[in-house]
Order: structure tokens, then C-alpha cells, then sequence
């Protein structure tokens, strides 16, 4: 079912009090994270630091990779290499059956959405646990995430609260978060401490030393992999960075950024496998190579996903996550979704004014709004262009190529001022929904200076 | 400024065609500070609302003839800043990869831009002795650098608010997300009309808070969509570009 | 041909520019009293950062701030403790620990963020406490993470975690919760 950004976006705004909290609460984060990049005097500085450090790495990718797995494997890591979705999946499903696990836990990783794993694992018989607030609660309504930071955020309490009810036994009618949040800490710890094998992503994959670094704030991460025996990373290969000073770059971006606070609460580096442990890390291309090979939109492999962008965006916080069809949405996820399949994700393109906000909050830089202006010029190649603005850019394209015309056609246009209302506001008329058309000048700019100017 | 070099005035297709007023009050402002402007009358479009839309193919032929027509100026001057951040931004990769050099490279202006670092003038004629909200239109502030943009961190300025405080009796007010998009964005405004309207209508909201009589700026594609919204709720702001401010009186 | 040299000959066949790797050297923001600022920020993450007084006893200080805590885990040399918990044989045997004590091997000021290499036997100590308290030497801060990374005790370790506040989420409705997983409540000590 392929999802229409213009229809689910009007859906998503008849529902006005939601849609209005929607966009303030993301506004507020943006404010946020405004307040914290301006008491960072070097903060333009970090971000043009940031996407140097990215640009280099993802142009010399195969020699970091290298440099990675090799650190990793003398710290003893495992390190595997996935060339898509499925082949991840298997590597997975294969680690816990040599080592009998039935269940695994997972703390929050964007790229699992990406390769489906939760499901293919449940098809396999394998007990799947989200353990990050957001995702647990999404798991159990059997819902996506709508933000790739905040996943519940289109969620209200009053929801969330039926659903512990259901699912946990809580308190009825009780919606209060913090005791809602620990119920599910109570609920959560258990599985924590029963797993023998623990999920993680990666936000950082250091190749100089084989480090792997997660930001979290709730620790959940750490409480899973501080007690399995077995910890698995999921690591897009985009993630490998070359050495630990580059982190000092990177953690003063991305929470600021992403949730506008200094730092997550818990900002761990795994080097090394827990004693008697093992640590298996999955390097994950999954089309990431392909996209080196696109110089248009090569800077989208610089993402460090910390949804700034979805934010700031104008659209997005008017129009919800769940409006776009693919599983990442706003700026990065309109072009993430053109590169993973073009002819699926174009419903998506409409969703952008071109105000380029999203090139001014990205940490790395990445021409978000230039690339999605790109995408739309290659919409007709692909026989996916909007029809209607084909023809409309036509005939535009032919009224402006003939002056004369175009002279014939600003004198005759204040007569469409006079046409009778019921004429001009009907269902051909998408600008008269919500607004009254403008009104032609009686005289144009022209036909002034041709009267009073020229000689 | 050199006075005698030759300005060419951009008048975009639809300021033409709805708001004439603006292109005449950008003529006589220029006109009061001495300078040599001439209209070239077979100018059409800039190519915007195709490339936009994503057919930058289809206004190739526009574009070219943008060039062709103002090849032979000096400065090329238009009241609004989304078509001359599309010129400067995106003529020149169009053209080249089709072939053609750009002809108004380096010398294209926004009519606020260009009072502001080239005329510099300090002081204006006439009084404007009313309360305005300021709109920063997005390619005014992210393409051409109206003002300062407010993601990022740098040393604040806007370019139309010190041109503006030189008016008589003027109150300059900005209203609160200063430069969040108002949603028109070219074929935006009709192919994802809810979104548009509701983002018209928040910033719409948002100006009117500020007590402001009029709304203004430098660009009369937002100021066209929130006037089609305050004038459906019957909301009584008043709309005017900020050229026609500076030359009021004149 | 296996999936890594698929991967890796995916990479190379792309003619890319190449891009120099930047050289990291900026004029980062210098707190002139580092303490003070380890200080306001740790409160507004919702931790919390005291100084230790001149004289202080440091098993007093943490017995006034958790009056409450019955179990109490440390493997510091001189720190009250009620557990050692190098002595478990497994780390779901930490569950319970009302406090933890540990030591950190130097702060950031400009986040209120603490370094803790693993220095006990199971690193779940660092998460599974009730409430945390964190040694810190106060002459250990530095200003960002710049100096963070550069730092000699960063060479060499299993695992490490930086740390800043408790554990803490606003999954609903943004609504702020400390103690989704980890420690509710965490305090530096600066000693």
C-alpha cells in the first residue's frame, strides 16, 4: 500500500488539537536545541568539522572498514559482514541459535527497523524484546516509530496508559508517566536479567581502536549488554569514523542536536567482549555502497540520525511521521527513501516548501532541501511526475517563452477577477479551499511603464 | 555607487500580473537616488514555479532568455528575493549543464539587498508611521542572506529591518518563530494545500500577535498566500512590500 | 566471492573524490570555574554535583544524602560499603543495590558528564543501582570533550561509559521521568 504524503498530512491536520500539540512540542525541541548551539561560540565550527570528518570517512570507506574490523578483532570482537537486509537477518537468527537463545533484547536501532528484523525474528520463534521506552510501547500497539528520536511522540498518555493496563496490569485510568515509566522499568528489568542476548546499533563505530559507541538516555542499552552473556551490534557501514578524537567532535553535536540537552545520559563505548562474553558486530551495507557511486546525494551517508531535521521542518511537524511512507521520515527520510527505491517513495517528494531550515540544523551539513529539488527534476525520467504540474509547468513554460502572449494575457487576466465566485472556488481549485484567490491588478507593471515611462 | 551604471529591473512574472504597485514603487526608488534604470519589456519568468515543481527542463527556454535580456546590464534589481535566489542559486548549474554560460552572474540583486550594500542610503524620504511584523521570507534569509538565519550561530543582523528603521515613524516589530516558512513554496501551496494553509494560518497567527497593522517583506509570494488566508477569515492586517514602505511618499 | 569482499569491491569501484580528513583544532569554549559549571549543569540534566569540604568526611556526606540506602555496593579502598560487588558470581546478583559507589576518572564542564572506565568486576553495577554516587577528583574537569577524548586514561579499556545524570526519559508525551532503566538519581561527588 503505498501512502500518499498530500492525503495522509490532511488526515493527519483534522485532528486539530493533536496536530497543533504535535508541532509545538517538536518546535520546542528545535528551541532547544537553538538555545544550546548558541552558547557554543564554535558551534557553525563543529558542524563544518563534523562533515569534513564525514566526508573523508565515507571517501575512504573501505580502508576504515578495514582498519575497524581488524581493531575490533583483536580486541576479540566478532565482526561480520552483511551485504544486505537479509544476510543481517540470518547472521542474527544464527548467533542466537548456536547459542540457544529464544529470546533477545534490544535497545534502539533505526537499521534493525531498516532490515525488519523484529519480524523475522518472531517468525523464527524468537521471543523479541524493545526495551527503549518509545519502542517497547510501539511494539506492543504493533506500530512503527513516527520519529526516528522520539517514536511515540504522536502517542498520548491517556493511550499509553489503556495499553499498560491491558498488557501490564497497571492501574486503571492511572496515565501519570512517571508511573507509567516505572511499571515498565519494574516489567523491562525482568527480561534484562533473564536475556542471554542483547541488541544494540551503533552510533559510532571508532576505526582506530574498534570501538563501539552508544548514546542513550535511559541506559537501556547497558542494562541489557551489562548482563547477557551474548551482545550484538548492528552497525550501517556509514557509522565508521576514524579515530577517537573525532568523538570529541560528534558527542557535542549529536544530543544538542538531536533532543537539545549537552549530552544522553549515558554515552558508552564498548571495546572489548564482557568477560566470558562474546561481542559480535554486524557491518551492515545494505545499498550504502551503491550510494557512493551518487555524487547528487553522496552527503546523505553523512546522517548520524539525530532527527534535527524532522524538528525544524516546517512540514513534517504538521503532517506526522506516519504521513510519509517510508520508515524514516522528514528531509533525511524523503531522500533516504528515493535512494532505496524511487519508484515506491516519490509520494513523498511534494512534502517540502524548499525553505532549506533542514540544511541549518543538520550537524554534518548535508544539503537535505538541495537534494530533494534534485529528486524532483528526475520525478518525469522515472514516469513518475505529477501530471497535473506537468501540464501546468507546460503551458507555464510556453505563455513565458512568447512575451506577446504573455503582454496579451496580463492585459485580459483582471477580467478573471470578475468571474462569479461559485465559478472560480469549486474542487478544480485547490488554492480556494483555504484561501481567496489574489486579484489581477487592472493595469500591470507593463502596461504602466509602457503608459508613463518609456519613451 | 557609480550612478551611471546601467540597472536592468527584474519584474517577476506575477508581481507583474497582481502587484504592479511593487514594481512601480521600486522604479521610483531607485529613480530618487539618481540611478539609470531601464525596464526591459520582453521579459517574462524566471523559470521558478517549473524548476520547483521539478521541471527545470521546461523552463530551460526562460531561462536562457532571462539571460539573453539582461546580458547587457550592469546590475540586474528585482523586488523579490525567492526569484533572484532562484537566478543566482540555480541558473547558472541549469544553463552550464545545458551548455550556456549565465549572464547575470554576480551582478543579480535583490532590490533590498541592493539598497542595503550598494546604495547604502541614510536616510529615506516620506513618513510611514504605522506598526509592522516583519516577514523573513525563507529564500530572502537562507539563499540570499536577508538576515541572519535563526538556526544558525552567528552574529544576528537584517538587512530590511535597517532599511526600514530609516523611515519616519515606523515601529518594527518580527514575530515569534522569525523565519519559520509560511508555506506557500511555489506549486506547495496547491499540490499540498492542507499543509500550506495550516502553515499560513500559524504564521499568520504569529504576526498578528505582534500588533502589527501591516505585514511586510521582500517577497510577494508569501505575503499573495497569507492575504489569500487573512482575507477568506476576514482578519483585518494589511499586506505591503517593504520597497513600497521605502518609497512611500515618493 | 564472500559478502566482505562484496562489500569492499562495491566501495572501491566508485571513482570518489577524495576528501582530506580535517585537522581538529578549535578555539572551544573555556569555563574560567570549571567546578561551578560541573556544577549548574549537572543540575539542569537533573543530576546532581556536590564539593566535598575541606575536612569532610566523605562516608558522612554520602550517608546524609542516602539515608535510606540498605544496600550499599562499593569496591573503593575507604568507602562504607555494605556489598562488595566483585564478589558476585553473576551480575543479576546486583539487582537490588539501593547505592552504588564508584569512581570516575575525570569530568567535563561543559555537559556535566563523567568518564568511568570499568573498574569493577561487572559493569552493570554502573546501571542496575537504585542510585549512583560518583568519586571525582575535582581537579580532574576539563572543559569539553575535545580534552575528554584526549585524555590519557582514555587509552586503554574493555569498556568504558561516560555518564552525565540519571538515567532518564520523555517517551511520553515528553514528559521528563528520571529512572527509565538506569540509576534515578545520580550524584558527583568532588573530592
Amino acid at each position: 500500500m503505498n501512502k500518499n504524503h498530500v492525503t495522509a498530512a490532511e488526515a493527519f491536520l483534522s485532528n486539530k488539537e493533536g496536530a497543533q500539540w504535535h508541532n509545538e512540542t517538536l518546535w520546542g525541541t528545535r528551541v532547544k536545541r537553538d538555545n544550546l548551539a548558541k552558547g557554543i561560540p564554535e558551534w557553525e565550527e563543529l558542524r563544518e568539522l563534523a562533515s569534513k570528518i564525514k566526508m573523508h570517512s565515507i571517501t575512504h570507506l573501505d580502508h576504515y572498514l578495514l582498519q575497524f574490523a581488524e581493531a575490533a578483532e583483536k580486541n576479540g570482537a566478532t565482526v561480520h559482514w552483511a551485504k544486505d537486509d537479509t544476510e543481517h537477518n540470518d547472521i542474527v537468527l544464527e548467533i542466537l541459535r548456536k547459542n540457544n537463545a529464544e529470546k533477545v533484547v534490544k535497545s534502539k536501532s533505526m537499521l534493525t527497523e531498516e532490515c525488519h528484523l523484529d519480524d523475522f525474528l518472531i517468525e523464527n520463534g524468537i521471543d523479541v524484546i524493545e526495551s527503549d521506552l518509545g519502542e517497547r510501547i510501539l511494539q506492543l500497539l504493533k506500530q512503527p516509530p513516527s520519529h526516528i528520536v522520539m517514536p511515540a511522540i504522536h502517542l498520548k498518555r491517556q493511550i499509553i496508559g489503556e495499553l499498560f493496563e491491558e498488557k501490564l496490569n497497571t492501574e486503571k485510568g492511572n496515565s501519570d508517566p512517571t508511573y507509567l515509566t516505572g511499571c515498565m522499568r519494574e516489567n523491562l528489568r525482568k527480561e534484562f536479567l533473564s536475556a542471554k542476548v542483547a541488541m544494540t546499533g551503533a552510533n559510532f563505530g571508532v576505526a582506530e581502536t574498534g570501538d563501539i559507541v552508544v548514546c542513550t538516555n535511559e541506559g537501556n542499552a547497558d542494562m541489557g549488554t551489562s548482563q547477557a552473556d551474548i551482545h550484538i551490534v548492528s552497525m550501517g557501514i556509514e557509522k565508521v569514523i576514524p579515530n577517537r578524537e573525532s568523538l570529541g567532535v560528534f558527542t557535542r553535536l549529536l544530543a544538542r542536536s538531536a533532543t537539545g540537552q549537552p549530552i544522553t545520559s549515558y554515552t558508552s563505548h564498548y571495546c572489548k567482549p564482557r568477560k566470558g562474553g562474546e561481542l559480535h558486530i554486524i557491518l551492515v551495507d545494505n545499498g550504502r555502497s551503491d550510494i557512493l557511486g551518487n555524487k547528487d546525494h553522496l552527503q546523505t551517508l553523512k546522517c548520524i540520525r539525530c532527527g534535527a531535521c524532522m524538528n525544524t521542518c516546517p512540514v513534517y511537524r504538521r503532517s506526522g511521521g506516519y504521513s510519509y511512507s517510508y520508515f524514516i521520515p522528514g528531509p533525511i527520510g524523503i531522500n533516504l527513501g528515493m535512494l532505496n527505491a524511487p519508484q515506491v517513495y516519490y509520494t513523498n517528494l511534494p512534502a517540502c516548501t524548499l525553505c532549506f531550515s533542514c540544511n541549518n540544523v543538520c550537524p554534518v551539513k548535508i544539503d537535505l532541501g538541495n537534494q530533494i529539488y534534485k529528486w524532483r527534476q528526475g520525478l518525469d525520467a522515472i514516469g513518475k511526475a505529477n501530471p497535473a504540474k506537468k501540464v501546468l509547468s507546460g503551458g507555464m513554460s510556453f505563455l513565458f517563452n512568447h512575451p506577446g502572449l504573455f503582454h496579451s494575457a496580463l492585459k485580459m487576466a483582471p477580467i478573471v477577477n470578475k468571474i462569479p465566485r461559485s465559478l472560480k472556488y469549486n474542487k478544480f481549485n485547490e488554492w480556494g479551499i483555504g484561501r481567496e484567490l489574489p486579484e489581477f491588478a487592472p493595469e500591470s507593471f507593463t502596461s504602466w511603464w509602457k503608459k508613463n515611462v518609456k519613451r | 555607487m557609480d550612478k551611471s551604471l546601467k540597472i536592468g529591473l527584474f519584474i517577476p512574472c506575477y508581481v507583474n500580473a497582481v502587484y504592479p504597485e511593487v514594481g512601480i514603487a521600486t522604479y521610483k526608488l531607485l529613480k530618487y537616488f539618481g540611478l539609470n534604470i531601464d525596464y526591459p519589456m520582453n521579459q517574462t519568468c524566471c523559470g521558478q514555479p517549473m524548476a520547483n515543481a521539478g521541471f527545470e527542463d521546461k523552463g530551460l527556454a526562460t531561462i536562457k532568455k532571462f539571460g539573453e535580456i539582461f546580458k547587457d546590464y550592469d546590475y540586474v534589481v528585482g523586488p523579490s528575493a525567492s526569484c533572484v535566489a532562484f537566478v543566482k542559486e540555480n541558473h547558472p548549474q541549469i544553463l552550464a549543464a545545458h551548455g550556456h554560460a549565465c549572464q547575470t552572474e554576480g551582478k543579480i540583486y535583490d532590490v533590498c539587498e541592493f539598497l542595503h550594500d550598494i546604495v547604502k542610503p541614510d536616510n529615506l524620504p516620506g513618513e510611514f508611521p504605522h506598526k509592522v511584523s516583519v516577514h523573513n521570507s525563507c529564500h530572502g534569509v537562507r539563499e540570499l542572506n536577508l538576515s541572519s538565519a535563526s538556526e544558525l550561530n552567528i552574529p544576528m543582523y537584517s538587512k530590511i529591518k535597517d532599511l526600514l528603521s530609516l523611515k519616519k515613524g515606523i515601529e518594527i516589530e518580527e514575530p515569534e518563530r522569525v523565519d519559520e516558512c509560511c508555506g506557500f513554496g511555489g506549486m506547495f501551496a496547491v499540490e499540498e494545500e492542507a499543509v500550506s494553509c495550516a502553515m499560513g494560518r500559524d504564521k499568520l497567527q504569529n504576526h498578528m500577535n505582534t500588533g502589527a497593522e501591516y505585514i511586510t517583506g521582500a517577497d510577494s509570494s508569501c505575503l499573495m498566500h497569507m492575504q489569500g488566508i487573512a482575507r477568506r477569515d476576514k482578519l483585518p492586517v494589511k499586506f505591503i512590500h517593504a520597497v513600497e514602505i521605502l518609497a512611500s511618499g515618493l | 566471492m564472500n559478502s566482505k569482499e562484496q562489500i569492499l569491491n562495491n566501495i572501491r569501484q566508485h571513482n570518489l573524490e577524495q576528501y582530506d580528513m580535517p585537522v581538529i583544532e578549535l578555539d572551544a569554549i573555556q569555563f574560567p570555574d570549571k567546578i561551578n559549571q560541573f556544577i549548574e549543569v549537572s543540575k539542569a540534566v537533573g543530576g546532581n554535583a556536590v564539593l566535598l569540604k575541606e575536612g569532610e568526611d566523605i562516608n558522612q556526606l554520602i550517608a546524609e544524602l542516602y539515608p535510606d540506602a540498605k544496600t550499599i555496593a562499593s569496591n573503593v579502598p575507604d568507602i562504607n560499603s555494605t556489598m562488595d560487588p566483585d564478589s558476585v558470581n553473576n551480575p543479576r546478583e546486583l539487582n537490588g543495590v539501593n547505592l552504588g559507589i564508584v569512581e570516575g576518572a575525570f569530568g567535563v564542564a561543559e555537559n556535566g558528564t563523567v568518564w568511568i572506565p570499568q573498574h569493577v568486576k561487572e559493569r552493570a553495577l554502573y546501571f542496575i543501582a537504585d542510585s549512583l554516587v560518583i568519586l571525582l577528583d575535582k581537579e580532574s574537569l576539563v572543559d569539553t570533550m575535545h580534552e575528554a577524548y584526549k585524555r590519557q586514561q582514555f587509552n586503554d579499556y574493555g569498556f568504558g561509559v561516560f555518564i552525565s545524570g540519571p538515567s532518564k526519559t520523555a517517551d511520553i508525551e515528553q514528559a521528563l521521568v528520571k529512572g527509565a532503566h538506569g540509576a534515578k538519581e545520580v550524584t558527583v561527588i568532588l573530592k
